[in-house]
C-alpha cells in the first residue's frame, strides 16, 4: 500500500509552492513531512488527499493513479489541525458519519462505532457534543472518525500543534503505538523537528517547495545532506569556522592548552549550556547536568574545547 | 437610586412607544363586544387582503431564503471584485426608504420603463399586479437572511466540509448535513426577520400595487384604507390581526436567536 508521488508541482498565482516533488512512501510507514511554515508541506498533504488540485505530476496509491480522482473516492483518512469536529453532532454521530455515507446498516454501524470509541478511549463520551470535549479528546474523536472508513492511508495535518505540551506528549506516544498496531500507512505534517523525530520512522524534509532530504530520523540527523537540514534538525553552533552540533563538542577544564574562556553558563535542568570564546569566536557546548557538576565550569575560567 | 431612575425611564420609554399604543389597539378591538368583532373579522375585503399577504409571503420568503443562502455562500467562499460589489449592494434596501424602492420599481416596471417595456412586449404586466407586490417585498427584505448567515459561514470555515468529503460524502450531502445544519438557526432567524418585514411592508407596496381592493390590497394597505375611509374599528381589527401575526413571528425569532446564542457560547 505504498504512495508514489511523481514530479508534483503547484503554484498559487505566481508563487511556486511545490516544485517537482517526487517520493515513494513505503506501506505501513509513519512518514513526517517536516519543514518550516511556507515550505509547502500542508499543500502536499492536501494534494495527496485530493483536497487540492495540482498543476503537474502524478499521485499513485498502491499502483492506482488517483491524480484525477475526487477526495471522496480516495478512501483516505484526513485530520485537520483544528480537528474540524462536526459541532452539530454527538461524538457517536461524528464517528458514524463516514459509515452512514457508505450505507453501513445501523446495527453494524453502532458496533463499529463502539469499537472505534473504545480504541480511542472515548466510550464514555459517545453522547457528548464536541464542544464538551477537551482538545486531546477532540483530536482522538477526529482520528476515530477518519479511521471509521477503514482508510488505506491516514493523513494528519499538524496533529499536535494545538495541544499543550503534556497532552501533546501523551498523544504522540499513543498515536505512534496505534499506528504500529493498525499498520496503517500514515503521513503527518509538522514544523516541529523533535515531534517528527519522535513519532515518525521516516522524515521528508521540505524547504521552499523542494525536498531537501529523505531518510530515517537517525540518518538525517547524523548525516544532514544540506546546510538547511543541518540547521533545521537540531541545535547548531560554530567552532573554528565550521558548523557543529553543540553536543559534539567536548570540554576540558584542567591540563595543557586551555586556550578558550568560559563566557556564560546557562542551566536548563538536565541540559547545561556553556558559552565559550576562543580566538574571538563564540561557540556553545552542550553538557548534561552530571557532566557539568563534574567539570564545574566557572565564568572567566580557561577551558579547552575539542570535537568529539 | 440612580439605577431605579434609569429603570423607570426605560419603562416609560418602552411603555409610551410600544406597550401602550399596542395595548390600545387590542383594547379598541375588544371593547364593542363579540358580535362587532366577529363581523369585522369576517369582512370580505379584509379576509381577501389577509389571503393576499399570505400568498405574497409564501413566494417572497422562500425566494429570499434561496437568494440569501446562495449569495452568502458565493460572497464568503468565492471572494472577487464582483462579490464585494454584491456584498455592498445587498445592504441598499436597508439603507434607503421603502417609498424610494417603490418609486424606483414603478419607474423600472412601468410600460415604458427599462424592464417594463421588454416585459410588456411579451405580454407580461408586472406593475399593479400580484407580482409587483412580490417583487417589492423581496426587494425590501433582501439582506435579512444573508446578513445573519454570512458571519456564521465565515467562522465555520471549510474544514468540516472537506472532512466530510474525505469521508465519502458528495456535494449535496455535504451541503445538507454540514453546511445547512451549521447555519440552520441563523437562517431561521433571518427568515423570521424576512417574514416580519414582508407581512408588515407598507410604503413600497403602496406605490407598486395600485392598492386595488380584492386584487392588490394587502393587509397593511387594507388597514390604511380603513382609517382613511373613517372605518376606524375595521382598521383596528386588521391592525390587531397583523400585530398578532408579528408577535408569533417574534416568538419564533427569539427562539431561533436563543438557539443560535447557545451554539456560539459553547463554541470551542
Amino acid at each position: 500500500m505504498s504512495i508514489v508521488l511523481r514530479d508534483i508541482s503547484k503554484s498559487f498565482g505566481s508563487r511556486c509552492v511545490l516544485d517537482r516533488i517526487s517520493d515513494e512512501i513505503p506501506s505501513g510507514s509513519m512518514t513526517a513531512l517536516l519543514g518550516p511554515s511556507g515550505s509547502g508541506k500542508s499543500t502536499l498533504l492536501r494534494i495527496i488527499a485530493g483536497l487540492e488540485t495540482l498543476d503537474d505530476g502524478v499521485v499513485e496509491l498502491h499502483g492506482r493513479d488517483v491524480t484525477r480522482v475526487e477526495a471522496r473516492h480516495r478512501r483516505i483518512g484526513f485530520c485537520f489541525q483544528d480537528y474540524a469536529p462536526f459541532n452539530q453532532m454527538t461524538v457517536h454521530d461524528n464517528v458514524a458519519y463516514g459509515l452512514k455515507v457508505r450505507h453501513v446498516p445501523s446495527t453494524q454501524r453502532r458496533r463499529e462505532v463502539d469499537e472505534l470509541l473504545r480504541l480511542v478511549r472515548l466510550s464514555d463520551f459517545a453522547d457528548r457534543y464536541p464542544r464538551q470535549l477537551s482538545g486531546g479528546q477532540r483530536q482522538r474523536m477526529a482520528l476515530a472518525r477518519a479511521l471509521a472508513i477503514k482508510p488505506e492511508v491516514l493523513l494528519l495535518d499538524e496533529p499536535f500543534a494545538a495541544l499543550d505540551a503534556q497532552v501533546s506528549g501523551e498523544l504522540r506516544e499513543w498515536v505512534r503505538s496505534l499506528q504500529r498496531e493498525l499498520g496503517i500507512t500514515t503521513i503527518l505534517v509538522t514544523h516541529n523537528q523533535s515531534e517528527a523525530m519522535e513519532v515518525a520512522d521516516r522524515l521528508v524534509i521540505l524547504n521552499d517547495g523542494r525536498i531537501e532530504q529523505v531518510g530515517t530520523p537517525d540518518h538525517v540527523y547524523d548525516a544532514p545532506a544540506t546546510d538547511f537540514v543541518h540547521s533545521f534538525l537540531g541545535p547548531l553552533t560554530r567552532w573554528r569556522g565550521a558548523p557543529v552540533r553543540p553536543h559534539d563538542l567536548v570540554l576540558r577544564t584542567s591540563g595543557e592548552g586551555c586556550d578558550a574562556r568560559v563566557v556564560d553558563v546557562v542551566r536548563l535542568g538536565f541540559e547545561v549550556r556553556v558559552v565559550v570564546e576562543e580566538g574571538g569566536e563564540r561557540s556553545w557546548v552542550q553538557l548534561t547536568h552530571g557532566e557539568a557538576r563534574e567539570l564545574d565550569p566557572v565564568v572567566g575560567a580557561p577551558v579547552a574545547v575539542r570535537r568529539r | 437610586m440612580r439605577r431605579h431612575l434609569l429603570r423607570g425611564l426605560v419603562l416609560v420609554y418602552v411603555g409610551a412607544l410600544i406597550a401602550f399604543p399596542l395595548g390600545f389597539i387590542f383594547e379598541q378591538v375588544a371593547s364593542p363586544g363579540w358580535s362587532a368583532l366577529s363581523a369585522a373579522l369576517s369582512n370580505r375585503e379584509m379576509t381577501s387582503a389577509i389571503w393576499l399577504t399570505v400568498r405574497v409571503a409564501l413566494v417572497a420568503v422562500p425566494l429570499n431564503i434561496a437568494f440569501g443562502v446562495g449569495a452568502s455562500l458565493w460572497i464568503v467562499r468565492h471572494p472577487s471584485r464582483f462579490t464585494r460589489l454584491l456584498d455592498a449592494l445587498i445592504d441598499v434596501p436597508l439603507a434607503i426608504s421603502p417609498i424610494i424602492i417603490g418609486v424606483s420599481l414603478e419607474l423600472a416596471y412601468a410600460q415604458n420603463g427599462w424592464i417594463g417595456r421588454p416585459l410588456a412586449a411579451w405580454g407580461i404586466h408586472v406593475l399593479f399586479d400580484y407580482w409587483a407586490i412580490v417583487t417589492a417585498s423581496i426587494f425590501v427584505s433582501l439582506p435579512l437572511v444573508s446578513r445573519q448567515v454570512m458571519p456564521l459561514l465565515r467562522t465555520l470555515g471549510t474544514h468540516q466540509e472537506q472532512t466530510a468529503q474525505t469521508l465519502g460524502a458528495g456535494r449535496l450531502r455535504v451541503f445538507l448535513t454540514i453546511t445547512m445544519r451549521s447555519i440552520m438557526w441563523a437562517t431561521a432567524y433571518g427568515v423570521s426577520l424576512t417574514m416580519a418585514r414582508v407581512i408588515g411592508e407598507y410604503g413600497a407596496v403602496l406605490v407598486v400595487s395600485g392598492n386595488i381592493a380584492y386584487v392588490t390590497e394587502t393587509l397593511t394597505l387594507n388597514i390604511g384604507n380603513n382609517f382613511e375611509n373613517f372605518s376606524a374599528y375595521q382598521g383596528f381589527v386588521g391592525a390587531s390581526v397583523l400585530a398578532l401575526a408579528s408577535i408569533v413571528v417574534l416568538m419564533v425569532l427569539s427562539y431561533a436567536r436563543h438557539r443560535e446564542r447557545l451554539r456560539h457560547e459553547y463554541r470551542p
